[in-house]
């Protein structure tokens, strides 16, 4: 069965089309290497999947049934997780506060309920092991690099036991040293039967993960496809429209 | 407590040093129990303020909900006998009122708080001075109210009770906003708004508490301003009471921009504006000179803080770029 199944989904703002009768099916476990040039509607199918916006027309399909996602939080409920492109991090807050950003952890006192800090900082801290991360829970977002806020970032999506994690531009903002390890990363999340849509311009990226890459060019999917059968000479061309179709 | 709460606080500590040595009457206990009922009635709505403040927003009609509140307050007490309790809530629930309405304002309609707010203060002083026909609300010749009056303007070993309430309501303010799920939102939406709605906070309920929260303290302060001066004189009443509120929360760290500062920086910073206004009495300077001393003091401040701030972060980047150097050579 599908991890996720999008079925002629259409999106318009007004009279731009910005995804129009795209279908995709991802399965659980597997890499999808989603490309296309700017405004070819990758954040819209994103935001679309995530549920920022409810798509104008076609289905989204769970595990083989029909889900609505009215507001984001009914998606991450679905096991849906995004990683995104502008990280969605607040500066001001701890590494650790921004993991859990919107699921704080809480201790009751009767009526009372106080943020659990040190259960966050801990988990934060396995999280950050697991990733092989020198982030450290306690530091704020604000003086961090690049590879440290993107650790946040994806520490947050493995926080729940997401099924499907979209990733926008992940290693768009990081060293190459760290571009390694978010690829091993999604490999490992892979592994656990996690499904991965990674959104990346990177070529060498996309080619060294993924299973599947599919190609949207003025909001159409115009190839989707094995890696394996694919090349990026091939992606190029589609992305481009040198080639129509794959 | 935060590096710049520990500076606010020695400051408060060495304008005091020198304004005792000037004149040691600044620590007689007439004096320090007068600065401290002040410190308690601004300390209540500047706390309030700081809430506003921490969305990115700010709430200029503070003056004239207490102007309002306490035209209507004394009214119902005075003019038609209300029971004083009922009195206290009516009135509470009136802030919270006021505060809902600039939170839909605000969230719902997507005005601009300082839009919203600068009208709110032109509304309620309007309707405060139109109710009374400009004329003074005040209590009947001779009339008591013991209970009111023991938790408004008494006080408890010397120390007045507004001082008292604005440290209950400081601590249960800083477990909200320090300590629950509802400040670490309001930090997140205070600084980036779509992240903290990008992880499923409901950002436009807490902008709206936000507001209620401003407006419910801002009436308590109402209460406690009306009880003090017993009579409420509608054009000039709580005049500018937004601005000290503000710049109480600006000089205990908040940013105008949202998402920094903390409970104990907006009540030092209440209590350095006191002192300050102590200050300029104690030391002779002609009072109305008061507000150019407010202001440079508060301007000094905030320049200090900056520039220390960037020195920081220059030397921070410093340090990172010698550590990467000696990286380099290693490798």
């Amino acid at each position: 069965m599908s991890a996720l199944e999008l079925r002629n989904i259409s999106k318009h703002f007004g009279a731009i089309r910005a995804l129009n009768n795209v279908s995709l099916t991802i399965e659980p476990g597997e890499v999808v290497g989603l490309m296309g040039d700017n405004g070819a509607g990758k954040s819209t199918m994103v935001k679309v999947i995530a549920g920022n916006f409810a798509p104008s027309s076609g289905d989204i399909l769970i595990n083989g049934s029909k889900a609505h996602f009215h507001k984001p939080l009914d998606a991450q409920k679905a096991g849906i997780e995004v990683v995104y492109q502008d990280l969605a991090i607040c500066n001001n807050l701890s590494a650790a506060s921004n993991v859990f950003l919107g699921r704080e952890p809480v201790r009751r006192f009767g009526p009372i309920q106080i943020v659990d800090y040190g259960k966050m900082r801990s988990r934060a801290g396995e999280l950050f092991a697991r990733l092989k991360s020198e982030t450290r829970p306690r530091d704020v977002v604000r003086r961090m690099s690049g590879g440290q806020r993107q650790a946040v970032a994806i520490a947050r999506s493995l926080l729940t036991d997401a099924r499907i994690i979209l990733m926008d531009e992940p290693t768009a903002a990081i060293s190459v040293r760290q571009v390694a390890e978010v690829l091993n990363l999604i490999r490992q999340l892979s592994e656990h039967g996690i499904a991965v849509v990674l959104i990346s311009h990177r070529m060498p990226d996309v080619f060294e993960v993924a299973d599947k890459v599919a190609v949207l060019r003025r909001g159409e999917l115009v190839a989707s496809k094995p890696a394996s059968k694919s090349s990026p000479e091939e992606v190029t061309g589609l992305i481009t429209g040198a080639i129509e179709t794959a | 407590m935060q590096k710049k709460d520990l500076g606010l606080a020695i400051l408060i500590i060495v304008v005091g040093a020198v304004v005792y040595l000037r004149n040691p009457l600044f620590l007689s206990p007439i004096n320090l129990g007068n600065t401290a009922n002040l410190v308690g009635l601004f300390g209540i709505f500047a706390i309030g303020q700081g809430f506003v403040i921490m969305t990115g927003g700010i709430d200029l009609s503070v003056g004239s909900v207490i102007a309002l509140l306490g035209v209507l307050f004394v009214e119902m007490v005075g003019g038609y006998a209300v029971p004083w309790p009922a009195a206290v809530a009516i009135t509470i629930a009136l802030g919270a009122l006021i505060g809902l309405a600039h939170g839909i304002l605000i969230t719902r309609f997507k005005m601009q708080p300082f839009v919203v707010t600068l009208c709110g203060l032109l509304i309620y002083r309007g309707i405060a001075r139109g109710y009374t026909a400009e004329a003074t609300a005040g209590f009947p010749f001779g009339a008591s109210y013991p209970q009111l009056e023991w938790l408004t303007i008494g006080r408890s070993y010397g120390i007045p009770h507004s001082f008292i309430a604005m440290i209950i309501i400081a601590v249960v303010m800083w477990f909200v906003l320090h300590q629950s799920v509802f400040g670490r939102h309001l930090y997140a939406v205070g600084k980036n708004d779509e992240a903290a709605r990008f992880s499923g906070i409901r950002s436009g309920f807490v902008i709206t508490s936000a507001y209620v929260i401003c407006s419910v303290l801002a009436a308590v302060a109402a209460i406690y301003f009306a009880m003090f001066t017993k009579s409420v004189q509608p054009s000039s009443h709580g005049n500018f009471y937004e601005l000290y509120a503000i710049a109480a929360a600006v000089l205990g760290g908040f940013s105008l921009r949202g998402g920094e500062g903390s409970i104990v920086g907006v009540v030092l910073g209440a209590v350095l504006l006191q002192e300050l206004q102590n200050l300029v009495n104690l030391l002779g300077i002609p009072s109305s000179l008061n507000f150019a001393v407010m202001g440079t003091v508060i301007l000094l401040g905030v320049l200090a803080d900056q520039q220390l701030a960037a020195y920081r972060a220059k030397k921070r980047a410093a340090q990172a770029f010698e550590r990467l150097q000696s990286e380099r050579v290693e490798s």
